[in-house]
C-alpha cells in the first residue's frame, strides 16, 4: 500500500517534474482571465467558454507531452517536421476548406490548421540550421534562414492571412536575432524590406489594401472598414479607468463590437474592466514573456535557446499586434489575442510553444 | 559591438551573445508593451468623456410613436375615414441572399411590377442594410396568402402590418373629406413642422387638410436600448402617442348619396344646409373621384388620367367652383328693394319685353319674347320678370344693391371649414376699380340685377343666402364639423360655431320674397309648377339659368341644337318645407339647360328623399 502510494506519487512527479511551476501558474492564470473574459463576451453563446476550456485542457496536454520531450531530440526531428508541416501548408491551397479563405486541412479525424503548426515548426527550423553553423550567422546561413523562413511565410500571406504569416515570420526573425546577427547586417536587411515595401503593396488584396488605407484615415469610412476599429475604440475609451464591470459592456453585448469573443476580446476586457484591467493583464503577459525568455537561456545548446528565446518573442507580437490593431494603432490583420481570444488551434499551439520552452529548461542539466 | 565570426564554435560566446540578445529583445517588448499602455491611457482615460458618449449614443435610440389619425364620421356616426390594417411586402437588404434572384421570384410570385420595383431600388439606396425597405403596399388577402406558403424562399423579406387611411364611401366624400397622402416637399415647406420628419401622411385636401392639426394627433417617443443590428432589446423610457381626435361632420351620408343619385349622372354641383343651424348636409360635386387612390401613392396613369379629364373630377365645385347666379339672384335683390323702400309687395312694374335705359340704344330682353305685362313682386318671382329687376336695380342704384347683399355673403368666402374656398364677385363700382381699374356703368347695373355681368357666386354662398331666407332672416355660419372626440372613451365635444346673426330684420319683407319663392313652385305660373306636381309638402325655390351664350338682337338661339357644353347652366336654390324649412339647397347642374327643366328636378328628388325618410316608413 504504502509502496503503491509512494510509486504513484513518484509517477506523478516524474510526469510533472519539467514543468515549471512559475510559468505554468501564470499561464493558467491568464486561461482564467479569458474564460473570464470570454463568459462575459459570449453570453449569448455559453457553449463557448466549455469548448475553449476543452481546447485549454488539449493544450496544457501538448505542453506536458513536449515538456518531456528533449530538446536533442526536437533538433534531430527538425528537418523533418519541418517538411511534413510545409507539405500539409502547401496542401492547403490545393484541399483546403473553411468559412474565411480556406486555412483549414481535413485529416481525416479532425481539422488542421498547418499555419498554425509552422508557428513552432519554423523557429524550429531557423533554430536548427543555425545551430549547425558557428555564429553569429554570415550570409549563406543567414540566406538559408531566410529561404525557410521566407516559403511559409509567403504561402500563409497568400491564403490570405496576414496575421499569422507576420507571427510566423517574426519568430524565425527572432531566431536569427537571438542568434547575434550583427548589427549593420540587420540594418541592411531593414533597408532592403523598406525598399520591398511597394512589392508588397501590390501583392496585397484588395481588402488588405482597404485596411491599411482605412488604418491611415480611418475617418473616411465610418460604416464600412473603419467600422470595427471605431466601435471597438468606442468600446475601450467608453471603459475608462476602472470599466464597466464584469457582463455590463453594451458594446459587446450589444453587438457593436464584431469579432467580440476572437480577435476582439481585449476591447471587451478593456471595456469591462479599464485601463487598469488592461494594464494588468499586459503586465503577466511581460511576466510570461520574460519568465520564457530566461528559462531559454539556461539552454545547454544554441537551439534550445533559440528556439525557446524565438518562441518568447513571437509571443509579444501576438500582444502587440493584436492591441495595437483593436485600439486604432496598427492596422488591421486579424491576429488573436494570446489565450484570450476565442479559438483551440492558437490556444493549443501557443501552449504547445510553452511546452517546448519548458523542456528546453526542464534538460537543461543534460548534454548533447 | 557583436563579437567576430570565427569557424570555430565557442558555446559560452554564444550563450553571452543569447543573454544580450535576449535582454535586447525583453526591453523591446516591454517598450513595447509601454506603448500600448500608453495609447490605452490615452484611449481609456484622457479621451474616456468623449467615448463614453458615443457608446451611450451607439447603445440608445431615440424612437418616434406614431399616433392612429383621427377618424371622420358622419353625422350619425357612419364612418367616412377609418384606419384599417394592412400589409405591405418589405426587404431588409442585409439578410438578403441573391437580390436579383428574389425580386424576379417576387415578381413571378405576386405580380410585382417594373415600377415598384424602380421605386424600391431608388428607396434602397438611401438605407442602411439592416433597415427595411416597403417593396409593395396594401397587399391583398391573396397575396399575402400566396406569400406565406412561399415565405421559405425569400429569407429577407417578409409582410409587415400598418394603419393605412381608407375612404369606405369611395368617391362619395371625395370633396368633402378629401384625403391625406404622403408628405412630399411642398407640404414640409408648408407645415415647417419637424413632426412631418416623422409622420408618413398629411390631410392633402378637404376636412383631412382642413384639420389636420386636430387629426394627426401628437408624436410620441420611445427610448429603446438596441443592438448593432437595430434591433430592439429593452425600452428605457415611453412617452406614448396622442391619438388624433375623432371627428363628427354634419354631413349626413344617406342625404349625400341621395343628392348624388338626385343629378342622374348629370355634372354639377350641390350644397345642402340645415337653415335652422348653418350645418351642412350634404355637399357635392360631380364628376368625382376615389380619394383611395391617393393614400399609398398614385399612379402616374391614374393621376394622368385624373388631370387630363375635361370634367376635372378633382376639382370642387361646390366649393371652389364660381358660377353666375342668374335669377336666383332676383329675392335677394327684391329684399335690397324692400329693405330700401324701393318697392312695396304690391308694386307692380310693366314687362314690355324689353328694357331700355334713357337715351340708350341697347335692349335688355325678358325671357318670354312680348314680356310678362305688369307684374307684382310676387309675380316677378314666380315668372322670373327680367324687367322688373332691371327697373329695381336702377331705382336702387348699384352701392344701395351691392352693399345690401354683401349682408348675405356674396363677394366673401362663407367661411366654412374647408380649404380653398373662393370669394366670388359681388359686382360694385368699387369691386371694378380695385379689381380693372375702370370705372363703372350704368347698363352693368342693369344686368347686376338679374345675375349677370360680373357676378361669380359659388354653390356654397347660394345656399347660405337660401340658408338665411329659411331661417327668418338669420345668418347661421355654414360648417361641417359638429363634434370632436379624443378618444373612442372620452366625452364628444361640441364643436363651438359663431352666434346667429341677423341679416333681415323685416318678417314682412322675408313673408312677400317667400310668397314669390312658393309661387314659383307652385302657382300656376311659376317657372318651375311641372316639378311640384304630386308634392305633399311646399318648396320655396328660385330657378335661374346661366347663360353661357350671348343673344344678339333679336336673333334666337335653339339650345337643344348647341353643343352640351356651350348650353346654359342651370341654377335652382330652394328650401322646404315652407312652414318649417329643414333642408335649403343651392345646386347647380352643368350644360343642363335651363334652371326649371334641369336644376329645379333635382332638387325636388332631393326634397323627397330627405322628407320622406324624416316622414318614417
Amino acid at each position: 500500500m504504502k509502496r503503491a502510494a509512494r510509486f504513484a506519487t513518484d509517477l506523478v512527479g516524474r510526469v510533472l517534474a519539467p514543468l515549471d511551476l512559475p510559468l505554468l501558474l501564470m499561464l493558467v492564470l491568464l486561461m482564467g482571465v479569458g474564460l473570464t473574459v470570454l463568459a462575459s463576451a459570449a453570453a449569448d453563446a455559453p457553449h463557448l467558454v466549455r469548448n475553449q476550456a476543452i481546447r485549454f485542457g488539449m493544450g496544457l496536454g501538448a505542453l506536458l507531452v513536449l515538456a518531456h520531450i528533449p530538446p536533442a531530440r526536437m533538433r534531430l526531428w527538425a528537418p523533418w517536421v519541418f517538411l511534413g508541416s510545409l507539405l500539409l501548408l502547401a496542401l492547403v491551397p490545393v484541399m483546403g476548406t473553411g468559412r474565411s479563405g480556406g486555412r483549414w486541412l481535413y485529416l481525416g479525424v479532425f481539422y488542421l490548421q498547418p499555419s498554425e503548426l509552422m508557428k513552432i515548426t519554423v523557429p524550429m527550423m531557423v533554430a536548427w540550421l543555425l545551430h549547425r553553423s558557428t555564429l553569429p550567422p554570415g550570409w549563406t546561413t543567414l540566406g538559408a534562414c531566410l529561404v525557410v523562413l521566407g516559403v511559409p511565410v509567403a504561402l500563409t500571406a497568400m491564403q490570405p492571412d496576414l496575421g499569422t504569416a507576420l507571427l510566423i515570420g517574426s519568430a524565425g526573425v527572432f531566431a536569427i536575432f537571438l542568434a547575434g546577427l550583427a548589427w549593420w547586417r540587420i540594418g541592411l536587411l531593414g533597408l532592403a524590406g523598406v525598399a520591398a515595401l511597394p512589392v508588397l503593396w501590390f501583392s496585397l488584396r484588395e481588402y488588405q489594401r482597404n485596411r491599411l488605407l482605412t488604418f491611415m484615415n480611418p475617418d473616411a469610412d465610418p460604416l464600412g472598414t473603419g467600422w470595427n476599429i471605431a466601435q471597438s475604440k468606442i468600446a475601450l475609451g467608453s471603459g475608462g479607468l476602472t470599466g464597466k464591470g464584469w457582463g455590463q459592456g453594451s458594446q459587446a453585448h450589444l453587438d457593436f463590437l464584431p469579432e467580440h469573443t476572437t480577435d476582439f476580446i481585449f476591447a471587451v476586457l478593456g471595456e469591462e474592466f479599464g485601463w487598469l484591467g488592461v494594464v494588468l493583464t499586459l503586465a503577466l503577459y511581460l511576466a510570461i514573456l520574460g519568465r520564457a525568455l530566461w528559462m531559454a537561456s539556461e539552454a545547454r545548446d544554441s537551439f534550445g535557446r533559440l528556439l525557446g528565446g524565438a518562441l518568447a518573442l513571437s509571443f509579444f507580437v501576438y500582444i502587440f499586434v493584436n492591441a495595437g490593431m483593436i485600439s486604432g494603432l496598427l492596422p488591421v490583420v486579424g491576429a488573436p489575442m494570446p489565450l484570450l481570444s476565442y479559438g483551440g488551434t492558437s490556444a493549443v499551439s501557443l501552449l504547445a510553444g510553452f511546452g517546448v520552452v519548458m523542456s528546453i529548461h526542464a534538460h537543461r542539466r543534460f548534454g548533447r | 559591438m557583436a563579437p567576430r565570426r570565427s569557424t570555430i564554435r565557442n558555446p559560452a560566446a554564444e550563450a553571452q551573445t543569447f543573454r544580450a540578445r535576449a535582454v535586447a529583445g525583453f526591453l523591446v517588448a516591454a517598450a513595447g508593451l509601454t506603448l500600448i499602455a500608453g495609447w490605452y491611457y490615452k484611449l481609456q482615460v484622457v479621451d474616456h468623456e468623449q467615448y463614453a458618449t458615443r457608446s451611450e449614443a451607439n447603445r440608445i435610440k431615440q424612437r418616434p410613436l406614431i399616433p392612429p389619425r383621427g377618424l371622420i364620421y358622419d353625422r350619425a356616426g357612419r364612418l367616412l375615414a377609418d384606419n384599417v390594417p394592412a400589409y405591405r411586402l418589405e426587404i431588409v437588404g442585409e439578410q438578403v441572399r441573391d437580390l436579383e434572384a428574389t425580386l424576379s421570384g417576387l415578381q413571378e410570385l405576386l405580380g410585382i411590377s417594373e415600377e415598384e420595383i424602380a421605386r424600391y431600388r431608388a428607396a434602397r439606396r438611401t438605407t442602411r442594410a439592416f433597415h427595411s425597405v416597403p417593396l409593395r403596399m396594401r397587399l391583398d388577402e391573396a397575396e399575402v396568402a400566396r406569400f406565406a406558403v412561399h415565405r421559405h424562399r425569400f429569407p429577407g423579406v417578409d409582410v409587415v402590418p400598418y394603419l393605412t387611411r381608407r375612404y369606405p364611401y369611395g368617391e362619395l366624400f371625395a370633396h368633402v373629406v378629401g384625403y391625406v397622402g404622403r408628405v412630399d416637399e411642398n407640404d414640409l415647406r408648408r407645415m415647417d413642422d419637424s413632426r412631418y420628419a416623422v409622420l408618413s401622411h398629411i390631410g392633402k385636401a378637404g376636412i383631412e387638410r382642413q384639420y389636420e392639426a386636430r387629426l394627426r394627433g401628437e408624436v410620441g417617443t420611445e427610448r429603446v436600448e438596441q443592438n448593432a443590428r437595430g434591433r430592439d432589446i429593452r425600452t428605457i423610457a415611453r412617452e406614448p402617442a396622442t391619438p388624433g381626435h375623432d371627428l363628427y361632420l354634419s354631413i349626413d351620408a344617406e342625404l349625400q348619396q341621395a343628392v348624388v343619385d338626385a343629378f342622374e349622372g348629370q355634372h354639377g354641383a350641390a350644397v345642402v344646409v340645415d337653415p335652422r343651424s348653418g350645418e351642412v348636409l350634404a355637399l357635392v360635386s360631380l364628376p368625382s373621384y376615389d380619394p383611395n387612390l391617393f393614400v399609398n401613392g398614385i399612379s402616374v396613369a391614374d393621376y394622368r388620367s385624373l388631370m387630363d379629364s375635361p370634367s376635372q373630377p378633382m376639382f370642387n365645385r361646390a366649393v371652389s367652383g364660381g358660377y353666375e347666379p342668374g335669377s336666383t339672384i332676383k329675392p335677394f335683390v327684391a329684399l335690397a328693394g324692400l329693405e330700401h323702400g324701393a318697392i312695396r309687395p304690391e308694386t307692380t312694374i310693366f314687362s314690355s319685353g324689353a328694357f331700355r335705359l334713357p337715351g340708350q340704344q341697347r335692349e335688355y330682353r325678358d325671357w318670354r319674347p312680348g314680356g310678362h305685362g305688369r307684374t307684382n313682386l310676387v309675380e316677378s318671382l314666380a315668372q322670373s320678370v327680367n324687367t322688373y329687376y332691371y327697373q329695381l336695380a336702377m331705382d336702387l342704384g348699384i352701392e344701395r344693391m351691392s352693399a345690401y347683399l354683401a349682408r348675405f355673403g356674396f363677394g366673401e368666402p362663407t367661411g366654412i371649414d374647408l380649404p380653398n374656398e373662393a370669394a366670388g364677385i359681388l359686382p360694385s363700382p368699387h369691386w371694378k376699380r380695385m379689381a380693372r381699374n375702370q370705372a363703372w356703368f350704368p347698363g352693368e347695373t342693369v344686368i347686376s340685377g338679374i345675375g349677370q355681368g360680373f357676378w361669380v357666386t359659388t354653390p356654397l354662398q347660394l345656399a347660405q343666402a337660401t340658408a338665411i331666407l329659411a331661417a327668418d332672416g338669420e345668418r347661421h355660419p355654414l360648417h361641417l364639423l359638429l363634434a370632436s372626440q379624443a378618444g373612442f372613451d372620452s366625452p364628444r365635444q361640441r364643436e363651438p360655431h359663431a352666434p346667429p346673426q341677423r341679416v333681415v330684420d323685416e318678417a314682412g319683407h322675408l313673408a312677400a320674397v317667400e310668397a314669390g319663392l312658393v309661387a314659383v313652385m307652385h302657382s300656376p305660373t311659376g317657372t318651375a309648377r311641372a316639378q311640384a306636381v304630386g308634392m305633399d309638402y311646399q318648396i320655396a325655390g328660385k330657378t335661374g339659368t346661366a347663360q353661357r351664350v350671348t343673344r344678339r338682337g333679336d336673333t334666337s338661339v335653339d339650345l337643344d341644337d348647341l353643343p352640351f357644353h356651350l348650353r346654359h347652366r342651370a341654377l335652382f336654390v330652394a328650401y322646404a318645407p315652407v312652414e318649417d324649412p329643414q333642408l335649403a339647397i343651392a345646386l347647380v347642374v352643368e350644360s343642363g339647360g335651363s334652371g326649371s327643366r334641369a336644376a329645379a328636378p333635382v332638387a325636388r328628388r332631393i326634397f323627397d328623399a330627405w322628407l320622406q325618410r324624416e316622414a318614417g316608413p
